[in-house]
């Protein structure tokens, strides 16, 4: 009990320590912050509607980098998690596919934008290959869990009937756990739509770039109907993608 | 000449790592074209026995011949593996195929090509595949995903499959334990027909003494690891069963 206490003290004090490093004892600044958002606020309404056609057209263009990156890194992300699986391939194959996604992974979306579009210059293209390089890391490593949770015994028996290993991925793996690798598929889409909307922050394409204009130059106006956009595509998202499940996906 | 052994093993040792031996120096030979039944009480080592003969656990001690071909513990080599058809104790189904695409997967030895991994069968392969499934009583279940089947069902789904493999030797791992017994009984007079014509060689591991005697020719007994009884299948009694186990 008293060792619990001393746990729970020890912890108080280490979160107090790191509000006030952080600036949150600072009582004359968060006075400051809180008229600012007031103003900030107040500048939003009226949203600007008269950008409408602008901001229709570059939420479609990240609607479509979400929906490319996804779907390029899915296609990917497929045959690596089957090399990364343990059940089917020997530890040479497993170990060198394991490592390359948990090296794509360890970079972040937006880092990857970054590279990108040094390497392929300002624009989409650079967003969507950075959607599409952290979906094969992210996928990739989940599908080749799900492929290794696939039960042995059928593996053997399927195998046993003179299955190669394209046969025992497309019969045994691919049917045992579509319902899995299709939820995240979709989880994964939705995420890579929230992302994709900041991706134009660093000049990658999509709706993130009218947003660091009109955020620089402090038309708020502006963006609160970019702000609205957004809000209205994740929460259509997020309804088809319940609807989704529900018809689909959730039927064992 | 007399029939060649088909199923051959000679001092048979197996341990589970770090565990006291499972199988203690087993010796069989099994003459083409017979049905052979195992019993013995739950943990005896049946399962490890029919694994190791499969050639998919490897015995620490012991030789281990199928058809005339001495099987070195890396696993059977590609022709080899199609000749022997392995029906485990959980069946090994595919929960998400329907009973005639598992059934299906029992083809794959012969069909390697892009159409099999499409999912095109050849006609002649899904034809026989649905006369077994007939044979078997449960051809209006060809369209049933597995996991909607009943046990009963499942397991002959599984003969099926090991059936359209085409395989000389079965090892079926108490494969009609889930079926009453005129069921069990049917189900398996119909494969010993079927042994028959096409010279095939069962050995499976059973629970029930009855089911076995109109069709096994051999019964042996398996306790702790050793066989303990081997003789005509006929002569096997329950109350036999139960005073060599004692
Ligand atoms: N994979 C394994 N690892 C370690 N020990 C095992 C393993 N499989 C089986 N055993 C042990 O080996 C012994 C024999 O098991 P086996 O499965 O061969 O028995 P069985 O005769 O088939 O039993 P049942 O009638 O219940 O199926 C048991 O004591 C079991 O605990
Ligand atoms: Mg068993």
């Amino acid at each position: 009990m008293r060792k619990e206490l001393l746990v729970l003290l020890t912890l108080l004090g280490l979160l107090a320590a790191s509000l006030a490093q952080l600036g949150f004892f600072d009582l004359a600044r968060l006075e400051r912050g809180a008229r600012n958002l007031l103003e900030f606020s107040r500048g939003m309404v009226p949203p600007d509607l008269g950008i409408l056609p602008l901001a229709g057209r570059a939420l479609l263009e990240t609607l479509q980098m979400a929906f490319v990156g996804t779907t390029l890194g899915f296609l990917l992300a497929l045959p690596l998690g089957i090399l990364g699986t343990r059940i089917l391939f020997p530890r040479t194959v497993v170990v060198p596919a394991r490592l390359l996604m948990a090296g794509i992974r360890t970079i972040p979306s937006l880092l990857w934008a970054v590279l990108l579009v040094i390497v392929v210059g300002l624009g989409p293209l650079a967003g969507t290959l950075a959607l599409a390089a952290y979906t094969v890391g992210y996928l990739g490593k989940l599908y080749a869990e799900f492929f290794d949770g696939v039960d042995p015994e059928v593996i053997e028996a399927v195998r046993g009937a003179g299955a190669s290993r394209l046969h025992l991925a497309r019969f045994v793996l691919w049917p045992e756990s579509a319902n899995s690798v299709l939820s995240q598929l979709l989880f994964m889409f939705e995420y890579n739509i929230r992302v994709s909307s900041i991706l134009g922050f660093v000049g990658a394409g999509g709706i993130g770039f009218y947003m660091y204009v009109y955020v620089n130059s402090l038309e708020y106006q502006r963006l609160a109907t970019l702000l609205a956009l957004i809000f209205l595509l994740v929460l259509g998202m997020d309804l088809a993608s319940a609807w989704l499940r529900r018809r689909y996906l959730l039927r064992t | 000449m007399d029939h060649p052994a088909t199923v051959r093993c000679e001092d048979l040792w197996f341990s589970y790592p770090g565990q006291s031996p499972v199988l203690r120096g087993i010796s069989l030979q099994v003459p083409e074209g017979a049905f052979w039944a195992i019993f013995g009480p739950s943990g005896a080592g049946k399962t490890t026995l029919m694994k190791c003969l499969a050639g998919l656990l490897r015995p620490q001690r012991g030789q281990i011949a199928l058809l005339g071909h001495a099987v070195n513990g890396n696993g059977l080599p590609g022709w080899l593996r199609l000749k022997v058809g392995y029906i485990p104790q959980q069946l090994g189904l595919v929960r998400g195929l329907t009973a005639l695409e598992n059934v299906l997967l029992g083809s794959l030895g012969r069909n390697g090509g892009l159409g099999s991994i499409l999912g095109a069968f050849p006609k002649d392969e899904v034809e026989r595949a649905r006369e077994y499934l007939a044979l078997l009583g449960i051809g209006q279940k060809a369209r049933e995903k597995a996991y909607r089947l009943s046990g009963g069902e499942r397991q002959r789904v599984a003969i099926a499959r090991t059936l359209l493999q085409g395989p000389r030797i079965i090892f079926a791992d108490e494969f009609v334990s889930d079926l009453d017994l005129p069921r069990a009984t049917q189900i398996l007079t119909t494969l010993r027909e079927l042994g028959q014509r096409q010279r095939l060689t069962f050995v499976m591991n059973l629970h029930e003494v009855e089911v076995t005697h109109q069709v096994a020719d051999q019964a042996l007994v398996l306790k702790a690891g050793c066989l303990v009884h081997q003789g005509p299948a006929r002569e096997l009694s329950t109350a036999d069963l139960l005073a060599i186990l004692q």
